[in-house]
């Protein structure tokens, strides 16, 4: 008996993938992954996901970098780590998807993601304040939805809102601030000028 | 065990420190001393950029977070830095090791650092505040700190995910315990007097920072932490996270409303029980009076002298 070929449908592309394996952190070691699975199938919410991580590298590797870019797989990443420990290849999983969401925004893909908006307002914060105000970035993020839709969900959220407050453990005054705030400000743009330099060739691929 | 009399360490709070988890800045700064360990506070602090700092700012950026805080405990003459938060750990570590290891990297953070006028010579060490205990002090040392066991508490130990992975069981992550089934969290419980109940949840996901971005994504995770925590006969959870501490206890009464369940189990921090069981103050050390989920054998520890 011999097996029926599987019909392909997509080849081999590695330029895609080559500027991935350069510009993502981790990723040199992404041309390991031998497809096992065992990523999709550690992760808490890998089955809500549209891809998962096995078949995404896959996707890189044919070259789909606009189905890449788009997928929702960047986006419900938990930081869990399960996948990279497990990961029989020493790949780091984890640090790959994050870095390509991280990617895919700065390259203007996926901004209506609700982890965008919030990675949005996080860094808002982080560069307002050198801190992050837990109620602020929330705050930010709800209303990143318009006025109306900020409003229904801050109301959804106002028991807890309400019990954080009553313990003490919403920060009621004006924000914590690093106090060199301008400098650190300049660092971090300082920091996105070298990382922007560095950057080897475009996505165009 | 090395010797911490020619260490200095340096304490990273982190930002939920001033906001939802006080209790676990306030418990820390109790135990921390109680246990016979100095620490002082990184002066001038900024946020690590927790799990969306690299989607928001890029990977270098995100690296020099830390950076700038090595440098000011480095300034510090610091020879580790402490910190009792998941995600800051994580963050600082995990920057810390890269930053060692590539020189292309360091430069670069350095290079950055500049416009501030600073410089991080990489020198230190990061840990967990968990990893210090277990390596600097053990688990006999708690036990003689021990002067009000919690005799009769069923804790179920919820490790989460940061504490130990990636970096548990590693060299520079202190070769302390695994990132599948920990133990350590137990070893606390039954150190300050409590029962560690058997909880196979303990390093399950719940969720994460997508529990806060979108919770119908997450709830069936928190419920199954939960109903195993009740199935075990958990009196309350343990658990060394600042965000898993948060996720479980906040998400209580929407899961109940979704799933039709009656969850009613506290969730506090490892460093609460210690506090209390060291006999220190159940509301100014042990910060007890700030946890939202409250049964009745949590009030028994708040009124226990």
């Amino acid at each position: 008996m011999t097996a029926s070929l599987p019909e392909n449908s997509h080849k081999y592309d590695l330029g895609f993938a080559r500027w991935v394996y350069k510009n993502i952190n981790g990723a040199d070691k992404l041309s390991m992954c031998m497809q096992c699975g065992t990523c999709s199938g550690s992760c808490p919410i890998g089955s809500d996901m549209d891809n998962g991580p096995r078949k995404l590298f896959m996707m890189i590797r044919a070259g789909m970098k606009e189905e890449v870019f788009n997928s929702d797989t960047l986006w419900n990443c938990t930081s869990c780590y399960r996948c990279t420990v497990r990961c029989p290849r020493g790949i780091p999983v984890t640090y790959i998807v994050q870095g390509l969401a991280a990617k895919a925004t700065h390259l203007g893909y996926a901004t209506e993601q609700d982890a965008a908006r919030f990675a949005k307002s996080f860094w808002w914060s982080l560069t307002h304040f050198g801190r992050t105000d837990e109620r602020l970035v929330t705050a930010k993020y709800y209303f990143s939805f318009g006025l109306v839709k900020g409003i229904k969900k801050s109301l959804e959220n106002l028991k807890i809102a309400f019990g954080m407050v009553m313990k003490g453990r919403m920060h009621l005054g004006p924000p914590h601030k690093v106090s060199a705030n301008k400098d650190l400000r300049a660092i971090l743009a300082k920091a996105q000028e070298i990382e922007a330099r560095e950057q080897q060739g475009g996505a165009e691929s | 065990m090395s010797d911490p009399g020619k260490k200095k360490f340096v304490y990273y709070p982190g930002c939920s420190s001033q906001g939802s988890s006080k209790h676990l800045d306030q418990s820390l700064r109790a135990i921390v001393p109680a246990l016979g360990l100095e620490m002082e506070e990184i002066d001038d602090w900024n946020c690590c950029g927790a799990s969306v700092g690299n989607i928001g700012g890029g990977r270098l950026a995100t690296t020099t977070l830390s950076g700038r805080n090595l440098a000011k405990a480095e300034q510090q003459q610091a020879t580790d830095v402490i910190t009792g938060c998941a995600a800051c750990y994580l963050n600082t570590h995990g920057s810390n090791e890269k930053i060692k290891a590539d020189i292309a990297l360091r430069r670069n953070v350095n290079e950055s650092l500049a416009v501030g006028d600073m410089s991080y010579e990489a020198n230190l060490q990061v840990r967990h505040a968990c990893e210090v205990i277990v390596n600097e002090v053990g688990f006999d040392k708690i036990k003689e700190r021990v002067t009000n066991p919690l005799e009769g508490l069923k804790v179920a130990g919820y490790v989460g995910c940061q504490t130990v992975r990636p970096f548990a069981n590693t060299e520079s992550g202190g070769n302390y315990d695994t990132f599948d089934d920990p133990e350590f969290l137990d070893q606390f419980a039954e150190a300050c007097g409590a029962e560690a109940v058997e909880f196979d949840f303990k390093t399950s996901c719940c969720g994460g920072s997508v529990a806060v971005i979108s919770p119908e994504k997450t709830l069936h995770l928190i419920k199954d932490i939960l109903q195993a925590a009740e199935d075990a006969g958990a009196d309350v959870i343990s658990t060394p996270c600042p965000l898993c501490q948060t996720n479980v206890e906040m998400y209580q009464s929407a899961i109940n409303k979704k799933f039709g369940t009656e969850f009613n189990i506290p969730v506090v921090f490892y460093s609460q029980l210690m506090a209390k069981a060291f006999g220190l103050d159940a509301k100014d050390d042990a910060g007890l009076h700030r946890n939202t989920v409250r049964n009745d054998k949590l009030e028994i520890l708040v009124k226990d002298a």
